[in-house]
């Protein structure tokens, strides 16, 4: 089945709320209803500790701002960055600060679960994969198909998930590969018409499907995209609303 | 490194089987390093095994006086770290002292190959960790040594002895030096039996890791 969901974020209400002591605004970009990816908006307030938890899904993490610590692993991340998670693979404690902006993009619904939950620490993936890179450790390189185009990395070639930045002059045409397990085209900076919607940044197209999608333009100022595509592991985990499940849908629900 | 891991329930009582390895390659100045102790030891005890601790040189550039912490570092960085222990690992919150400065690990670990050699580096590793991170005591000093020692069961002279004549010092280097040609670049790096964890992780990981390779705990 083909799918493709176009978010305008400036189009949907942000709310503040709170969860384990840490206080935020959130926008919910998509609700992962019926199988649909679900995306989130957080503006995290400056926090020594956002406490350690994982998600029943596969996760991209896309800092557009400030910058995020962490205790173990890539310790600092500032925006432009990503921090991607397979499913059931906790993260953190982390601290925000510095006007922290961030995407939550995840191909279905994965719920949220803190790790101080023992039994939850029981059902981590044990092989599960965690990668997290800024935008500033790569270099970009010309894309030849588009004069005037370029394209940075932001995993290695062949980690399974893949994760680069595109930047397309005004009026570029852009058209992207099928993406077999879900891939989120992320407006970053400037603006890109999507299925005919001008799309401005953090706005993004969601595409999913055996077919390519349609392709997308460049606005009058050009656009810088992050394209976050998901491998095989989107297929694992997800919320069957029993037990540890469920108590991850319902925390994500408080949460938002 | 690859270790070989205890005979599954199936074949056990068919051939002796080499004991399940735990190995730990750690510093005794890092913080989640002293949180990775209460849980290997709980491993010990709750598995019948006897882990192996290893020295992965953190800072090699600290000096042997150690190094002050300024006080960017003594304010944010430790309320930082203080709240992610609470998250962590809470037990420990209320026990652990953040020390003023960072310490020199070197004699550190000389120490404990003296320890090792004696067959008692397992509880050395465990009273010095205390030490440090509890008792405010500095483990690039000697009497810190001495005092772990003690703890321990070994004879306080002795370590003094073998400190102050650096018996143990290339034996150290050669454990350190160990730790660089496996790629140890995590403080700590667990390995147990087949499988290696980089970093800190949650005790029933440990468990979890340890039991998919038929080891069950002894009581």
């Amino acid at each position: 089945m083909q799918r493709c969901h176009i978010v305008d974020a400036a189009q949907l209400p942000w709310r503040d709320s709170a969860s384990g002591g840490v206080a935020y605004a959130c926008q919910v970009l998509l609700d992962g209803a019926d199988g649909a990816p679900e995306a989130l908006r957080f503006r995290f307030r400056d926090c020594p500790s956002v406490y350690a938890h994982m998600h029943l899904t596969s996760q991209f993490q896309l800092l557009l701002h400030g910058a995020m610590d962490f205790p173990r692993g890539v310790k600092h991340l500032e925006g432009l960055a990503i921090h991607y998670t397979d499913h059931n693979m906790p993260y953190g404690p982390f601290a925000v600060s510095g006007g922290h902006e961030m995407l939550v993009l995840h191909p279905k619904a994965g719920g949220i679960i803190s790790m101080a939950n023992h039994d939850a620490r029981r059902k981590i993936n044990l092989t599960g994969r965690l990668y997290a890179t800024g935008e500033d450790a790569w270099d970009w390189s010309p894309l030849p198909e588009i004069p005037g185009a370029r394209v940075k990395p932001l995993m290695p070639e062949h980690f399974g998930p893949m994760a680069m930045l595109v930047q397309l002059p005004p009026g570029a045409p852009l058209t992207t590969a099928p993406a077999a397990f879900g891939r989120y085209e992320v407006v970053v900076e400037g603006s890109a018409l999507m299925d005919g919607q001008d799309i401005l940044a953090p706005g993004f197209r969601y595409v999913c499907g055996p077919e390519a999608p349609t392709a997308l333009t460049a606005g009058d100022e050009g656009v810088t995209l992050a394209l976050l595509g998901f491998d095989s592991d989107a297929l694992e985990g997800g919320l069957t609303g029993e037990g540890l499940s469920l108590e991850a849908e319902q925390a994500m629900a408080r949460a938002i | 490194m690859t270790e070989q891991a205890t005979a599954s329930p199936e074949s056990q009582g068919q051939a002796e089987q080499p004991p399940f390895r735990i190995v730990v390659f750690a510093d005794f100045v890092c913080p989640y390093s002293y949180l990775t102790v209460s849980q290997v030891d709980r491993l010990a005890t709750e598995y019948g095994v006897r882990p192996i601790w290893r020295p992965h040189w953190l800072h090699p550039e600290t000096p042997p006086e150690g190094t002050p912490r300024g006080p960017e570092e003594t304010s944010a960085r430790q309320q930082r770290l203080l709240a992610w222990i609470k998250d962590m690992s809470p037990e420990h919150l209320d026990r652990i002292r953040i020390p003023e400065k960072r310490q020199y690990s070197f004699l550190a670990f000389e120490a404990l190959e003296y320890a090792a050699a004696l067959g008692l580096d397992f509880e050395f590793k465990t009273a010095l960790y205390e030490l440090m991170w509890t008792a405010r005591q500095d483990i690039g000093e000697v009497e810190t040594l001495v005092n772990a020692a003690q703890i321990a069961g070994i004879a306080p002279e002795d370590m003094r002895y073998a400190m102050e004549n650096r018996l143990y010092a290339q034996r150290a280097l050669d454990a350190v030096n160990q730790a660089r040609t496996l790629g140890i670049t995590n403080t700590p790096t667990l390995i147990l039996g087949r499988t290696r964890i980089n970093g800190w992780h949650y005790y029933e990981v440990l468990q979890e890791v340890i039991e998919k390779q038929g080891l069950r705990a002894v009581a």
